[in-house]
């Protein structure tokens, strides 16, 4: 008997472990449903379906999973774009918008999801998409035979179970109560009829087969190391919804190799590729003077955006005796001509970072303004602080020089740095560049072991403050804490930060950790690029404005939240080849867009 | 100084080979030059008469704007107060050098881009590199970083490849055969990757790159030398010598050395200009000194990306091949000087 107790349990127990957990799960009877069908849709209504875009890939992808061995290359988001979460969030109001569930509703516990089914959602092979593919999620992701162990790890820590109500209604379980708990919970499903039962033969078997998706497109043909062609679905189940309507025009999206960056820009001008990101300088401003922008055949858009902008700049390390005082650390602030950088060296491409968290929407902090050169501030603090000028201009105190070492790791930046340089010297301050391989500076940051970091640091969606500038990771190595930042005060803000699960008290404390790491002063934040710039044939159409506040290209034919808004003209794609042959030119165009432009 | 009869007569002989004897003279004038840069290239003026008082700013302390009457307390800014004193028409005055920039200000302006073509108005009479620098003051100081380099690699080089080359020589048997062994695999480390290495962990400075260029260049030489004194062992005022009680320190540097001269001198201006393409490459590369030193390699490198601005690629390369030549040109005649089958026609 005891036997059959413990086997009883035992099975249980791998229900429990396995994330189904059927039996007879009840919907809680006071939670409320959710949606949103009253933002503002962003798709043009002129839009119209048809045509083919024609965009390259740098390389082949080494295979169409999208995890395990080789799977996280560039072509990646090109699949997993086609791919649909529960839930969305609207690139314009941050709002949730819904995608493949129709209603949601958050559970008390602050750790539980519920989402209502779209029951008109169909895998691309006509299969409806039900509760059972999303506890196989789960399911896969832990799965051993996937070869990721981050998405085990992340599937088994963060997640903790898909409690199936009905085929239509389930609920998401996170691991512990979070703020923001629906950036994780709105989860994408997995086609259980498609993988069936896994095997240590997933990686080798899946490598280019194409999974059944609830997107757009889908991969309609592909010649291995040339290209690949998506097309779209003809009565894709979600093309009225509100927030997808007028968006996916194009017919078909081929992606050709094309291994050299140089080798595109000639491809575009033949107008084999249909469009170009202009981001860099010497494309926007030099290469773009050729006969097809003058006569108007191709165009140049720049769309400013309003996304979360990376933390570049120069990090001072308090560790270091020179950068323990206030006063120098401000006057070294005071002493970085970054506006004479921007202005002379970036052609006024860039823009000045006012501070470390810029594009976060509310939870950005826009009161806060970087310190500009003055020369009479610098000399205001060092003096305070005890400091004379020497014989060679450098301010001195005790027999110590104040020159520091500034590392970095791209060569390209060394322009930029001797005019700060020289600058610096202006001012009384000595900085020696240190360049090393961007690896090593990158190792040599971690270990505190530099003066001043030249780097940025990549965004999140919500700002992250525990990691950088909290004291319980300064004075150790392999920290990202690269400042050595040890206050007491800040420590109180950002435990309370972390701990508070009311957006309300998050998004003010953020800003008053944002106001402290400025009034510390350990970080000198330098540029920004708050736009990205394109160059497409004129037969290619925009909505007004192009792009959204989140958009990261004009051009992204998939992206669920923010791409496919472009669309096709045959008008004007005969009429440019009719001008192109008789040598007829249209007005140049460049189209500015400042609709997201905060404060100019 | 007394030279021996045979020394001259190597001198003569150098001084009648017309093309290696001016090359000589133009390259120590060139390095004398580039001793004096401050003064033909400088931002800071060679003179400056203020209120009756004079001024020598090229050496010294930095002067501070307002020390003539300007409003700011960093480094004058010498071009602009040379235009002043000419506009104010009063007594003052400021005497430039003849390219007025030093080779690390940036020399921007608003509106325009960098690089600046040559310009005799704006007195860049080579036009400035990417970075609004001057490219004649770069290329001069650039010239001095890599000569000085490059005999200074050579002194270091030559003193231990001879002393390990001569000793090997000298007491021959198992020490040669042990230290010929070890220098063959040691010639095996890859000295590129291994200043790739290095350089990405620490910046290198002009001495540790000396150092880890000695490290991997002191082999080369010694197989000759070690051949050489083999030859000079054997004959009789080594074994006089001996006789005389002399010690192994002593025969080799004052017996042995002197008379394997020829070939040191020989080799010498071959390694001079070796040393001055191996820091140039390594600054192409991103492997040398750390900017902003100027440097002929990272101005290749700028030439190299922006062909369009002919004037940066243009210069570094007329400049090295002009170096690189008149070493060449140096290193033949020192050679044929110094060999001993003199060939003369009989008629």
């Amino acid at each position: 008997m005891p036997k059959l107790r413990v086997l009883i349990m035992g099975l249980a127990v791998m229900l429990a472990l396995s994330g189904r957990a059927w039996a007879d799960a009840k919907l809680p009877e006071d939670i409320q449903w959710l949606t949103n069908d009253s933002d503002p849709v962003y798709a043009a209504d002129k839009a119209v379906k048809g045509g083919t875009l024609n965009t390259a890939i740098l390389s082949f992808p080494m295979t169409f999973r999208t995890v395990g061995p080789d799977s996280n290359g560039s072509f990646r988001s090109a699949v997993l774009d086609n791919d649909l979460s529960l839930i969305n969030i609207h690139p314009n109001t941050l709002n949730i918008i819904p995608e493949l569930a129709t209603h949601w509703a958050f559970g008390k516990d602050k750790k539980t999801m519920y989402f209502k089914l779209n029951p008109n959602a169909r895998w691309s092979d006509g299969k409806p998409v039900t509760a059972s593919d999303y506890v196989f999620t789960l399911e896969f992701m832990r799965s051993p035979h996937i070869v990721a162990p981050w998405y085990n790890d992340y599937f088994t820590r963060e997640i903790d179970k898909v409690i199936v109500f009905d085929d239509y209604t389930i609920a998401v379980v996170g691991t512990k109560a979070e703020p923001d708990l629906y950036l994780k919970l709105g989860i994408a499903p997995t086609p259980r009829h498609f993988y069936g039962t896994l095997g240590p033969d997933f990686v080798s078997r899946y490598n280019w087969k194409v999974a059944p998706n609830t997107g757009p497109y889908q991969i309609d043909d592909f010649q291995t190391g040339k290209d690949i062609r998506f097309k779209r679905k003809k009565d894709w189940w979600a093309q009225d919804l509100k927030y997808f309507r007028n968006r996916f025009n194009v017919d078909r999206v081929n992606y050709t190799v094309v291994r050299d960056f140089n080798m595109l820009w000639e491809y575009f001008k033949k107008g084999k590729v249909d469009v170009f990101g202009l981001t860099i300088p010497k494309y926007w401003h030099d290469k773009t003077q050729i006969p097809i922008f003058e006569k108007g055949y191709a165009e140049k858009i720049w769309f400013f955006n309003d996304t979360q902008q990376s933390a570049m700049g120069m990090w001072l390390n308090q560790d270091r005796e020179i950068f323990k005082d206030k006063n120098v650390r401000y006057a070294f602030s005071y002493a970085m001509n970054i506006e004479k950088v921007i202005d002379q060296v970036l052609r006024g491409d860039y823009f000045r970072l006012e501070q470390a968290f810029v594009g976060y929407g509310p939870y950005t902090n826009d009161t806060i303004k970087a310190r500009r050169f003055d020369l009479e501030k610098v000399d205001y603090y060092m003096k305070a602080s005890g400091w004379r000028r020497g014989a060679d201009g450098i301010w001195e105190k005790n027999g110590r020089r104040f020159s520091v070492e500034v590392t970095y790791g791209f060569e390209e930046h060394t322009p930029r740095l001797v005019v700060l340089k020289e600058e610096a010297k202006k001012a009384g301050i000595e900085l020696i560049l240190q360049q090393s391989d961007p690896t090593a500076a990158f190792k040599k940051f971690l270990e505190k072991n530099f003066d001043v970091a030249w780097m940025g640091w990549s965004t999140s969606l919500r700002p992250q403050y525990w990691e950088h500038f909290h004291s319980v990771n300064a004075h150790k190595p392999q920290t990202n804490n690269i400042t050595n930042t040890d206050d007491p005060e800040m420590d109180k803000l950002i435990d309370a930060y972390r701990d508070s699960l009311d957006e309300k008290e998050r998004i003010g404390l953020s800003r008053e950790i944002q106001q402290k790491i400025h009034d510390i002063g350990m970080f000198v934040p330098t540029f920004m690029v708050p736009y990205i710039r394109e160059a497409c044939w004129r037969w290619w159409r925009l909505p007004d404005p192009p792009g959204t506040r989140h958009s990261d290209s004009l051009f992204d034919p998939f992206n669920s939240a923010t791409g496919g808004m472009f669309w096709y003209d045959k008008k004007l794609h005969d009429e440019t080849l009719d001008a192109m042959k008789s040598d007829r030119a249209f007005a140049p165009v460049t189209l500015i867009d400042k609709t997201y432009l905060k404060g100019r | 100084m007394t030279l021996s009869p045979l020394t001259r007569k190597k001198l003569r002989r150098f001084k009648s080979i017309k093309r290696g004897y001016y090359a000589l003279l133009l390259f120590a004038a060139m390095i004398i030059a580039s001793m004096f840069a401050e003064v033909l290239i400088n931002s800071r003026a060679l003179v400056v008469r203020y209120q009756g008082r004079y001024y020598f700013p090229v050496y010294g302390a930095m002067i501070p704007g307002t020390r003539f009457g300007l409003d700011y307390p960093y480094e004058t800014n010498y071009r602009e107060l040379s235009r002043r004193f000419q506009a104010d028409g009063g007594g003052n005055w400021v005497l430039m050098p003849p390219i007025p920039f030093n080779p690390f200000e940036n020399d921007l302006r608003t509106d325009e881009y960098p690089p600046f073509a040559p310009s005799f108005k704006d007195r860049h009479f080579l036009g400035t590199d990417t970075s609004a620098r001057d490219m004649a003051a770069r290329l001069v100081y650039g010239f001095r970083i890599a000569i000085f380099f490059s005999l200074t690699l050579l002194l270091v080089n030559y003193g231990v490849g001879v002393t390990v080359g001569c000793a090997m020589g000298y007491w021959g048997g198992k020490f040669d055969l042990l230290v010929q062994r070890m220098i063959e695999i040691w010639s095996n480390i890859p000295f590129l990757y291994v200043i790739i290495i290095i350089s990405s962990i620490v910046v290198p400075n002009f001495f540790l790159l000396i150092l880890i260029m000695v490290f991997f260049g002191w082999t080369s030489l010694t197989w000759t030398l070690r051949t050489v004194t083999y030859k000079e062992r054997a004959r009789e005022y080594v074994l006089a010598a001996k006789a005389l009680g002399a010690s192994d320190f002593r025969i080799v540097f004052k017996h042995i050395i002197p008379n394997t001269v020829s070939v040191i001198v020989t080799y010498a201006p071959f390694s001079v200009s070796g040393g001055i393409v191996a820091l140039t490459s390594l600054d192409y590369l991103g492997f040398g000194l750390a900017p902003p030193t100027p440097s002929w390699g990272e101005l290749l490198q700028q030439g190299w990306d922006n062909m369009d601005a002919w004037w940066i690629v243009g210069s570094v390369i007329f400049a090295m091949v002009l170096t690189l030549m008149l070493v060449t040109f140096i290193g033949e005649a020192v050679r044929e000087a110094f060999d001993p089958k003199l060939h003369s026609t009989y008629e």
